[in-house]
């Protein structure tokens, strides 16, 4: 910071969102990858009013974890990157009980957390709560876990549509999407 | 990878009739992609829905998720979370960050990512003939 600038209470300059994109373009190409990743870029964006009350409306969750799978290596708390461990369709879990979902699949911050509480990458239980105290109308029966795929193709032409038609069928309102 | 994913099935999910809100950390892929809600939440990937241990900051998160469902007034809403990972910012420094691997770390994580990928092949090949 120049020193005109001193005592407005600035924050330091790092202490901004991350440039993911930036960093990951530069990381790969470091490890000898010449082709930078195209990301998914839209100018457009879709939108639909809410046409109820949040306290009518029924509400799923849906999370690119994975269900632990025994026999697929370490899967955490603190497991390293596990390829093993990833999915490639979309699967569906009861709403109403608790499941045992890992992210050792997910290019997670592994220097600075762990894994240790689900409740960080998978809000289900909270969900429910909303739901019991009457934040939302209903949750959804069923939650739904969205496979992370490379490929833009197979995740916009398979697995959107796939995802859609689970929350047709179980006449969600609305849809929280949580990232990893 | 996986915030662009989410960010792709929000969007066919809303172009068909079905409200959604993003809960995620890494604003600028979320953002570039596009999508009707946001909650962003400045820690570390893997926390979207709050800090680890803290039921607190986990209601908390998820309540303005929800508000922001009937609150954002046109598509491309982002809302930043008050929380705080950490007074000191420079875990931010960390992530993916080239500059601060020695080329023997980075020779590895070379070998380590084409492993990785290898074993992601396999379990998609097992997938398609079972």
């Amino acid at each position: 910071m120049s020193r005109a600038n001193e005592g407005f209470g600035y924050a330091p300059e790092e202490d901004a969102p991350i440039p993911y994109m930036h960093r990951i373009r530069e990381y790969y190409l470091a490890l000898g990858y010449r082709s930078p990743y195209r990301w998914a870029h839209y100018t457009e964006v879709p939108f639909q009013p809410m046409d109820k009350p949040l306290a009518e409306s029924r509400v799923a969750l849906i999370t690119t974890a994975a269900l632990y799978q025994p026999g697929k290596g370490d899967q955490g708390p603190g497991a390293p990157y596990n390829a093993a461990a990833k999915f490639y369709t979309v699967y569906s879990g009861d709403g109403a009980v608790d499941h045992d979902v890992r992210i050792s699949h997910l290019g997670i911050d592994r220097v600075h957390t762990t894994a240790e509480d689900s409740n960080t990458w998978f809000p289900l239980p909270q969900l429910r709560r909303c739901g019991a105290a009457g934040l939302i109308g209903e949750m959804a029966p069923r939650f739904h876990g969205l496979p992370t795929n490379r490929s833009h193709r197979t995740t916009i032409e398979i697995d959107c549509p796939e995802l859609l038609a689970r929350c047709q069928a179980d006449r969600v309102d609305a849809a929280i999407l949580v990232a990893n | 990878m996986c915030h662009q994913t989410v960010s792709l099935a929000a969007r066919h999910l809303e172009q068909n009739g079905i409200i959604t809100v993003v809960m995620g950390c890494a604003k600028d892929i979320v953002e570039y992609c596009g999508v009707p809600r946001f909650l962003f939440s400045d820690f570390p990937l893997g926390n979207a829905a709050g800090r680890p241990r803290d039921p607190q900051s986990q209601r908390f998160t998820l309540e303005l998720a929800l508000r922001l469902l009937g609150a954002a007034p046109a598509p491309r809403t982002t809302v930043q979370s008050p929380l705080r990972w950490s007074d000191d910012p420079s875990w931010k420094l960390d992530y993916s960050n080239i500059e601060r691997l020695p080329p023997d770390e980075i020779r590895w994580r070379r070998q380590e990512f084409d492993r990785q990928k290898e074993i992601a092949r396999e379990v998609r090949d097992q997938i398609a003939s079972p």
